[in-house]
């Protein structure tokens, strides 16, 4: 124990004076993350806003089949402007947002009582055109609604009736729910942060260790060898739970100066002492699972090698819960990664996380951090460790 | 004291396995220089690495104060001050703390390690550099260091494998006195080089390596009867066979 201790000590101390490493692996993280966080969060709300609330322009092609509709368009701060030959050429090269075609026979439709036809252009894939062409969508439709209820009163019949069924929403998105969709990142840049904040110290103290050839005689000493890999991954867990807790702070600093929406992100003092709580066990998995890599390569280039493929172990589950979002469900809250991912979005989000989960995810998280260091301790009594080349 | 006896050690290469140490055995005596010397990858380092528990021999037995270095090695590291062919130092710690580092590996108390780290500046003359990082230091500098460390915890047997390496004469003749002292205190000191004359200005037995195998064992004296050459760097190169391969 008390090597292990001397070890984790000698580890920091050589780190810490290194102070541009140092600065750069502790202070990097915390500075930038909440700043890029920020900055697309003000993106998407400032956008957001200007696109509900500016005067939408709409190309229009012939608008004078439908006087009137152009009309009511503009009551709702819709400006009309003349229409490009090419409609499907100009929405493609985001040149517009979206393109409202009347069709010549819309007037002898109108009054004929049928279905006058308009027809919108635009492109499904594009993100940014959602609001303009949702909001073309609800005033058309206003439109339709309001005129052929006047038609119905005009021949007699109550306008209720030709609403066969009525549709009435109910969002159940507590505030804290909706604020967290602005987030889907956190948990990836927590769950990173965690993961790798001790990577450098944990390949180092190994892999740079054996590379600088002073393993040797440090494993020449008669000092255990589980001993002084406890001591390497001691010293890892430690600086990454410093770089854990800068990382937190600086959330909870920032978040309190953030626009809108992020505002009402949970950032009291007890969630992030229960994110902390959550990522410990990422810690122990980044550090013993760097340290069991360290031992089995041959040089700090190769240890490298790996930590691209380690940069994106923390983002799968973001990108899969993207893609295909899963109901919650306990065997989730057992796989390395996932279970982060959901720990972080409940707590964030002010749900309660059940005691049932809380063991499954601890038990899991810890069981897979011990799991990674026996094998890691196995990997340090080879014969090669020792041997520089 | 320490016993080598037939060790054989074989190494898996990509041109099929190699047999670095065969049949590698030899006496080191307490209060005596025992001198290792061969040639570039004769097997010396291998055959150290063995002694110093950091590989286990395929077959042969060590022992080092009657201790049988496959049944305790711990107790067989505590014995052994180890200069190792690697000798890295923490260049972001000062020569004291890199050895007070080890002091502590080895189980040593702080006032242990404080009167030990004094005792050794004053032997290898570092008082200037003592407490100063290590980064920067010249070559001299850093193998003082490592020496230190190596015999913070006062061990019994000494192994230094190349201490020499890259050294200027004044501080080669320092290290010289050094391992005379560490002689008349009575420890047994083994230390390998591919020099003769290195060997022979220091050594009371000289066991001499070639292609892992041991060629010859004796006194400067004896090896110069032996091949009946008065020059020692001829004797070298007669004892491990050096001629047929220049």
């Amino acid at each position: 124990m008390k090597t292990v201790w001397t070890v984790a000590r000698k580890e920091l101390v050589d780190l810490f004076r290194d102070r541009r490493t140092m600065l750069i692996s502790l202070l990097m993280g915390p500075v930038l993350v909440p700043v890029l966080m920020l900055g697309i969060g003000t993106m998407i709300e400032s956008r957001m806003r200007t696109q509900m609330e500016s005067t939408l322009q709409l190309p229009v092609i012939g608008a004078e089949h439908a006087p009137n509709l152009i009309a009511f368009l503009e009551t709702y701060n819709i400006e009309t402007q003349p229409g490009p030959e090419d409609p499907d050429a100009t929405v493609r090269g985001q040149e517009a947002d979206v393109i409202l075609r009347i069709s010549p026979e819309f007037g002898e439709q109108w009054r004929e009582s049928r279905p006058a036809r308009v027809e919108l252009i635009h492109d499904s894939s594009r993100q940014d055109s959602q609001i303009p062409v949702s909001r073309l969508v609800s005033v058309l439709s206003e439109y339709s609604g309001t005129l052929g209820a006047l038609r119905g009163i005009s021949r007699g019949v109550s306008p209720e009736a030709a609403y066969a069924v009525q549709v009435a929403r109910r969002d159940v998105a507590t505030p804290e729910s909706r604020r967290a969709m602005a987030l889907l990142f956190l948990p990836y840049f927590l769950t990173f942060f965690s993961f790798l904040g001790g990577a450098h110290l944990a390949m180092d103290a190994t892999a740079g260790e054996r590379e600088r050839q002073s393993l040797e005689p440090l494993l020449a000493t008669p000092a255990r060898r589980a001993a002084i890999m406890g001591g390497k991954i001691l010293g890892a867990c430690i600086f990454g739970v410093i770089s854990l807790v800068l990382m937190l702070l600086a959330f909870k600093l920032s978040l309190g100066f953030a626009p809108g929406a992020m505002r009402m992100i949970n950032v009291s003092t007890p969630v992030m002492a229960m994110l902390l709580v959550v990522l410990l066990p990422m810690v122990l998995i980044g550090t013993t699972l760097l340290t069991l890599i360290s031992a089995t390569v041959k040089s700090m280039k190769e240890a490298q090698g790996y930590m691209t493929v380690l940069m994106l172990l923390p983002m799968v589950p973001s990108l899969m819960l993207m893609v295909n979002p899963v109901r919650n469900a306990l065997w989730q809250f057992a796989v390395p990664f996932l279970a982060q991912n959901q720990m972080i979005m409940k707590l964030v989000r002010g749900e309660v996380v059940s005691a049932a989960e809380w063991t499954v995810y601890m038990t899991a998280g810890l069981g897979a951090g011990l799991l990674l260091w026996a094998v890691a301790s196995r990997m340090y009594l080879r014969e090669k460790l020792a041997v520089s080349a | 004291m320490i016993l080598l006896e037939n060790l054989h050690k074989t190494f898996k290469a990509k041109g099929g396995p190699v047999h670095a140490v065969k049949g590698v055995g030899f006496e080191a005596r307490d209060g005596e220089i025992t001198g290792l010397l061969g040639p570039n990858g004769a097997g010396k380092t291998t055959t150290l690495r063995m002694l110093y528990t950091l590989m286990s021999p395929d077959q042969g037995r060590i022992q080092v104060d009657g201790i049988d270095v496959a049944k305790d090695p711990a107790a067989v590291r505590r014995r052994l001050g180890v200069l190792p062919d690697a000798r890295g130092i923490y260049k972001r710690l000062t020569a004291r703390e890199n050895v007070a580092y080890f002091g502590r590996l080895h189980g040593l108390d702080d006032a242990t390690i404080s009167a030990r780290i004094d005792r050794m500046a004053e032997a290898l003359n570092m008082h200037d550099f003592l407490d100063r990082r290590t980064e920067g230091f010249s070559q001299g500098q850093r193998t003082k260091t490592a020496i230190a460390r190596a015999l913070v915890h006062d061990p019994r047997n000494v192994i230094l494998d190349e201490p020499t390496n890259g050294l200027d004469v004044m501080t080669t003749r320092g290290l010289r006195g050094f391992l005379r002292e560490l002689r008349a205190e009575g420890r047994c000191v083994i230390f390998s080089s591919h020099i003769m004359q290195e060997v022979a200005a220091l050594c009371d037995r000289i066991v001499v390596i070639a292609h892992g195998e041991v060629r010859a064992i004796g006194t400067p004296d004896q090896l110069r009867e032996q091949t009946g050459l008065a020059d020692l760097e001829d004797v070298f190169v007669r004892l491990a066979d050096l001629g047929a391969e220049a």
